[in-house]
């Protein structure tokens, strides 16, 4: 069992564990019930790709533009942040809000070290696709084998 | 004019549906109503203009996103199932059918659902006799 190298007794952090394994099984047994709520645990949620020379990460952001988001990346750590706000449109009465109104700032760490230079960004069809190119030290190399 | 019912997320799509649409995912909905028409605001993101397909047959109004799987490279980590968007609602009488409208615009669909003259609230004049 993993516990959080912070925790400073383990009695504590085994009822710490406990407590989150809890939290989780209440966590599936309401997936799509409540998804407003869910949406605001983790929001946006990411994909991340290998594409050889880049990673390409993907994220679920319907209703934003690039303007409305903001990606910092610093010492290997990408953080994607923004708001989200579904109001009812003026002189509508609302029947039903599932799609929830989100502040959110993710950091993630980055599985390699990447070149912040040339990483683009963008947002189509409500898709946050990132291209982060790898550092020259982490790009996959072909070793030639010599004959002897 | 009652709220529309709609299907809970998770409960399975009708039977009458592809069975591709088994594993499609329910999306969040937001629906609003005023006095001219119900609106319903769906999140497909990932889902282009014609990717969407939305139907109305026999008061049930179904609303079907196509979204590709992305083709850049090998997955390695993963929050989230690339799989198409299906959602299946009943709809209230009084809907003028054929003016229903919709727009897609950063992921968000929007269908106007126009109601007909009938259900439409209506001031009556008192006249001075």
């Amino acid at each position: 069992m993993l516990t959080r190298f912070s925790d400073f007794d383990p009695t504590f952090s085994l009822f710490d564990e406990l407590r989150r394994r809890m939290e989780r099984v209440w966590e599936d047994f309401d997936e799509g019930s409540t998804p407003s709520l869910q949406a605001a645990t983790v929001w946006p949620k990411v994909n991340l790709y290998d594409g050889g020379a880049s990673f390409v990460l993907t994220a679920d952001v319907p209703g934003l533009a690039e303007k409305d988001l903001q990606v910092t990346l610093h010492d290997g750590a990408l953080t994607i942040a923004g708001e989200r706000a579904t109001k009812a449109p003026e002189g509508y009465a609302v029947h039903r809000q599932e799609r929830g109104s989100v502040k959110f700032t993710r950091s993630l760490a980055l599985p390699c070290k990447v070149d912040a230079e040339n990483t683009t960004a963008s947002v189509k069809d409500g898709v946050l696709m990132l291209t982060l190119r790898k550092a020259p030290e982490a790009q996959p190399r072909a070793i030639a084998i010599r004959a002897s | 004019m009652s709220t529309m019912e709609i299907r809970k997320r998770g409960e399975p799509v009708l039977e009458q549906t592809r069975t591709a649409a088994m594993a499609a995912m329910a999306p969040p909905v937001d629906v609003y109503e005023n006095t001219q028409e119900l609106l319903l605001v769906a999140d497909l993101p990932g889902v282009a203009k014609d990717g969407v397909r939305i139907e109305l047959e026999k008061g049930l109004l179904t609303i079907e996103g196509r979204r590709p799987t992305p083709t850049v490279g090998e997955q390695v980590a993963g929050e989230y199932r690339i799989a198409d968007f299906q959602r299946v609602f009943s709809v209230p009488p009084g809907i003028e059918a054929t003016k229903i409208d919709a727009e897609l615009s950063g992921g968000v669909l929007r269908v106007h659902l126009p109601k007909s003259e009938g259900v439409k609230p209506r001031r009556i004049e008192v006249r001075a006799s």
